[in-house]
């Protein structure tokens, strides 16, 4: 897994380092440019963590000393305070949970709509297939944030307005997904699905039992990109959730912290726990996001 | 296998590590689990009476709310009662009207009375039953008419009243006294008229070294109403035209304008920058909202305040008040609607704690009480609520509304020195045309 | 996206080989077989409910008086869309959209080229280096403008701070209408950067080592290696790169909102803020119906002059 991935240099570089850079012995010696290169490397990476380790700073300390100047990084009271009267409150614990929820309904929906499609409009033929095709390839060209207010009302029409559902159900439809998966599956030889079609599997069969297997790696990248595109998702949850109760992590953290007002440790400290959940996603399957967007080179 | 991973296709796929499939497990359970029901999985359980209240005090207000949030809850066990602030202004309002129109909203909420018909009244809001209010002692015996009066709208009762709350003039005692300004009970000398008024700030101005007077000038449409209704002023609202009494709104500009031009107030001053400059002692005096109370008690300096100064003649003052309404929802529970009525009740009962945020009860028992009488500053402005000017009623006027803010743009400059207020006047004049000729929306 | 036909296929990808395959027979016994629409039919109905339907309605809704605080509908005929084209504050918000693009498309594209090209040069740091540049990406971005606006906070924050251990006055960055814009930009670039990086990386690290080793044998360094043989293989990973991260930038909304709601002054609205502000804000959901209409048109317009300008460099 790529949390053990150790950085040794003899190691394959990683991931993202195709078959085609194999394990080829590298020289040893350190000449001067390299020792430079090193050194940029490695100032430009901490350069990047700044921002996180000053929330993180900032957060451990007395609100007193966040208004310190100039700033400190080092606190010499170093406290949690902030965390527990953050989760004390019990929103971020809610909204993490509202997140979990419309995230996973959002990324199981989207796997089997966009599966289904991919594998009709690959394998089969029928009538209106070229133009429901190219209907659903166009779709990739409409920006949905362009069609939120059509989109609100439509969901006070359905009643939908702060539900789970609500939030789910519009960002199910990912056009590019069936797009991507389309292709794939068509690459995939038919004399894979024969013996399975002798045997007398139908069609579902065919597909759960021999395309799916053989797209296990697309088909991660896709619910990878679907589950941090949905958790992510700012502006269509802000449109359609109202209730504090309802909201997701990032529509909650921007919306319904007035109360904090301008105690920054808790406004930091809140930040922090917002942060951790995909942090961990993204450690645990850091291997399957890196091939998937240098694979798919998908973005919404 | 590290070395083939780039590979996307590699047939036999990585067996996932435990960790990883517990955790999609785990998540796949809990969804399962909430989706079912919309509402989050907890008040699925609990037997209380839900209620929901949503406002916009982050200030020092907001710290008396929830002072009395918390008695409320201590004495109602059997309500499960959530309180929420927004952000202040136009996010709170797009959030109360779009929960409205999904019919999931607040139970409660809190606005602006002036704010009221930009709401839609029987749309976005539903009407409130007075014979239930009453049963809780509500009623119109104890509000101010004035007030009572702005609570209704095509003759059905929208809004119930908790306070009324005005620009008033703060005193730094400190400064004022060695101004010379204040008499025995440490209350400003009276002056009446621009000029008296202008001296009066002179005279502080020496003693300071800065300012004579603290005010915001980013937002000074509220300053600009006041000026003007102390003289009258009219603003009538037609279809598509208006009149204004262009004499009136020159004059009372000319004063703004003065006060930045002969230094006696701040060009720029915005939010805490006012309270600060009093605070500090760059200025004797300011004009502010009398939510500003808790900031200068928090200050730790000796001040009072008073009514709006009488610049013409008379105490009119720009104000506003703050009224629960009742946003619409799709199913309404005669339970919880009962139970937002007797939230509201307590809340006006118990109001004399929000006197303490600076603002004047609307609940008349109060104001009269001793208690109330001992507040100070307090009841040294009680007479402000009867002074109160509330703006014409519009779509787009009224606390934290387009006009308000609209037209800080050309009474910002009168401040900043850049245009004169013949030309400010122009410019106010094309956003209200502006205004009207936008199709209301409600 | 072209890297993905190399990779699914177990052996040379057989093309749009969907016509008549050999697997196909026994399901097409019949002259008419709808098989493949059920299949079809469970996407296509969210995408007519949530997508079409709306975009047919929200077109119906321009030419009406349609308030989101609901009462009656009338018809306006074209009040809506000649308010639309004709509003300042409309061009205003235009305008600060494509300041932003153009501000950030270039910035993201080298800021990406660079870090992934020390990647490939450090590559006994790979894992942390990588780890480090993208994992902003996975930031909700209330988490990136939470940290940046405190770290911008004028008197406050970080930089002002670390600025005036030095003797110097740090601007307002989010609060005055010079910086406000690229302060946002220098924030997105910090946060999404990553993406583009691992594009780069990617395409960078399949390129064939004999081609070096070729350039190495003639004798070339580091440097001419990157500009000779590096840089002009990923001509077409760029022009990709450029297309996706401008239809990207067009559609800028929330890291702005969240930080300065458009101010100050309106300097930072956005059209997609301008249609909120006017459909939710507002209330007027004709009006911002017709907004988001000349919008989409143009967005679209946008991506099909870019993706045929690509496809075109492609061939």
């Amino acid at each position: 897994m790529a949390t053990s991935t150790p950085p040794a240099p003899r190691t394959a570089p990683g991931p993202a380092a195709t078959a085609s850079r194999p394990a080829a012995p590298r020289r040893r010696r350190w000449s001067v440019g390299s020792v430079a290169l090193y050194t940029v490397a490695t100032l430009a990476a901490l350069l990047w963590f700044v921002p996180l380790l000053w929330a993180f700073a900032t957060s451990v300390k007395t609100e007193g000393d966040t208004t310190v100047m100039p700033p400190t990084w080092l606190t010499e009271n170093p406290t949690f305070e902030a965390y527990q009267l953050v989760l004390g409150r019990g929103d971020i614990l809610r909204w993490t949970v509202n997140s979990l929820i419309t995230t996973v309904i959002v990324t199981v929906l989207t796997l089997i709509l966009c599966v289904l499609a991919a594998y009709g409009f690959s394998r089969f033929d029928f009538r209106g297939r070229p133009g429901l095709f190219a209907l659903v390839v166009g779709g990739i060209l409409i920006p949905p944030q362009t069609l939120i207010v059509p989109q609100f009302v439509l969901m006070t029409q359905l009643g939908l307005v702060d539900t789970y559902w609500g939030v789910a159900l519009p960002q199910v439809v990912a056009p590019v997904f069936v797009f991507i998966l389309k292709r794939f599956f068509d690459a995939i030889p038919r004399d894979y699905e024969d013996a399975a079609r002798l045997d007398g599997a139908g069609p579902l069969r065919v597909l759960w039992s021999v395309i799916l297997p053989l797209s296990r790696p697309i088909l991660t990248a896709v619910g990878i990109f679907t589950f941090i595109g949905a958790w992510n998702n700012f502006l269509w949850p802000f449109i359609v959730t109202n209730d504090p109760e309802m909201m997701t992590l990032p529509v909650g953290l921007g919306t319904a912290v007035g109360q904090y007002g301008i105690q920054y440790a808790q406004v930091m400290a809140s930040a922090v726990l917002g942060a951790i959940p995909l942090l961990v996603v993204f450690l645990l399957f850091q291997k399957h996001i890196v091939t998937g967007v240098a694979g798919a080179g998908i973005k919404g | 296998m590290r070395r083939a991973s780039g590979a996307v296709h590699a047939p036999p796929p990585a067996p996932a590590g435990p960790g990883r499939r517990a955790f999609v497990t785990g998540a796949l359970a809990t969804a399962g689990l909430a989706a079912a029901g919309c509402a989050p999985p907890d008040t699925l359980i609990s037997g209380d009476t839900r209620l929901r209240q949503w406002n916009l005090f982050a200030g020092g207000d907001g710290n008396r709310m929830i002072e009395m949030h918390d008695a409320y809850q201590a004495e109602h066990p059997g309500i499960d009662f959530r309180a929420t602030t927004f952000t202040w202004g136009a996010p709170f309002y797009t959030k109360v009207a779009m929960g409205a129109a999904g019919g999931r909203g607040a139970d409660i909420a809190t606005v602006h009375v002036s704010r009221l018909e930009s709401l839609a009244p029987g749309r976005l809001l539903d009407p409130i039953d007075p014979a239930l209010l009453a049963e809780f002692g509500i009623d119109d015996t104890v509000v101010l008419p004035n007030i009572w009066e702005k609570c209704f709208f095509d003759g059905q009762l929208y809004a119930i009243p908790i306070d009324t709350h005005v620009l008033i003039q703060y005193i730094n005692l400190d400064v004022c006294r060695q101004a010379g300004v204040l008499d025995a009970d440490d209350r400003l000398v009276e002056v009446s008229g621009v000029d008296g008024y202008f001296d009066l700030l002179r005279e502080i101005q020496g003693v300071t070294g800065g300012y004579g007077l603290s005010m915001d000038t980013w937002n000074p449409w509220s300053n600009f109403w006041a000026l003007y209704r102390q003289q009258d002023g009219e603003l009538v609202l037609g279809g598509d035209d208006f009149e204004m009494d262009e004499d009136k709104a020159l004059a009372a500009m000319d004063v703004m304008y003065r006060l930045s031009e002969e230094g006696l107030a701040p060009r720029h001053s915005r939010d805490a920058d006012t309270a600060a400059n009093i605070a500090n002692g760059h200025a004797g005096l300011m004009i502010h909202g009398n939510w500003e109370i808790p900031t200068l008690e928090a200050a730790g300096i000796e001040f009072s305040a008073a009514q709006f100064p009488a610049v013409f003649g008379n105490h009119r003052t720009r104000g506003d008040s703050h009224c629960y309404v009742f946003p619409h929802q799709r199913d309404r529970d005669p339970e919880r609607t009962r139970a937002a009525a007797e939230y509201a009740a307590w809340m006006l009962h118990n109001s004399l704690t929000w006197a303490g945020g600076g603002h004047i009860p609307a609940y008349q028992p109060v104001v009269e009480s001793a208690e109330y009488d001992a507040l100070h500053p307090q009841s040294e402005y009680r007479e402000a609520a009867e002074n109160v000017q509330f703006e014409p009623e519009a779509w787009f006027s009224g606390s934290a509304g387009r006009l308000q803010e609209e037209a800080a743009g050309a009474l910002t400059t009168l401040h900043q020195g850049t245009q004169t207020p013949e030309e400010s006047l122009d410019q106010l004049k094309g956003t209200i045309r502006g205004l009207l000729s936008v199709p209301s929306p409600v | 996206m072209t890297q993905n036909t190399r990779a699914p296929a177990p052996r040379p990808a057989p093309g749009p080989a969907t016509t008549a395959p050999p697997g196909l027979v026994d399901v097409r016994r019949r002259p008419t077989d709808w098989t493949g629409l059920w299949f079809v039919l469970p996407f296509l109905a969210f995408y007519a409910l949530f997508l079409l339907w709306p975009a047919v309605v929200g077109f119906g809704y321009s030419f009406t008086d349609r308030s989101l605080a609901g009462g009656d509908v009338s018809f306006v005929g074209l009040d809506n869309w000649s308010e639309t084209l004709t509003d300042p504050a409309m061009y205003d918000s235009l305008w600060n959209t494509l300041w932003f693009t153009v501000l950030s498309v270039p910035l993201m594209v080298l800021l990406a080229l660079g870090l992934a090209l020390l990647t490939d040069h450090a590559r006994r740091l790979g894992w942390f280096l990588r780890l480090s540049f993208f994992a902003p990406f996975v930031l909700p971005v209330t988490v990136m403008t939470l940290i940046w606006g405190w770290m911008y906070n004028p008197s406050l924050g970080l930089f002002n701070g670390m600025l005036g251990r030095f003797g110097i006055e740090g601007p307002e960055w989010l609060f005055s209408e010079d910086t406000a814009m690229f302060s946002v930009v220098i924030a997105t670039a910090w946060w999404q950067v990553g993406f583009n990086y691992l594009l780069y990386l990617a395409a960078m690290q399949s390129i064939p080592k004999d081609v070096y080793e070729a350039a190495a044998i003639d004798g070339a360094g580091a440097w001419q290696r990157n500009g000779r043989i590096t840089l002009p293989l990923l001509a077409r990973t760029t022009a990709l790169i450029a297309v996706l991260q401008l239809i990207g930038s067009l559609r800028v909304f929330e890291q702005i909102y969240l930080m300065t709601s458009g101010g100050p002054n309106f300097a930072t609205r956005t059209v997609i803020q301008y249609i909120y502000d006017s459909g939710f804000v507002g209330l007027r959901i004709g009006l911002a119906s017709s907004m988001a209409y000349v919008f989409m048109v143009l967005i679209i317009a946008a991506s099909i002059a870019q993706f045929r300008l690509f496809s075109r460099k492609e061939g």
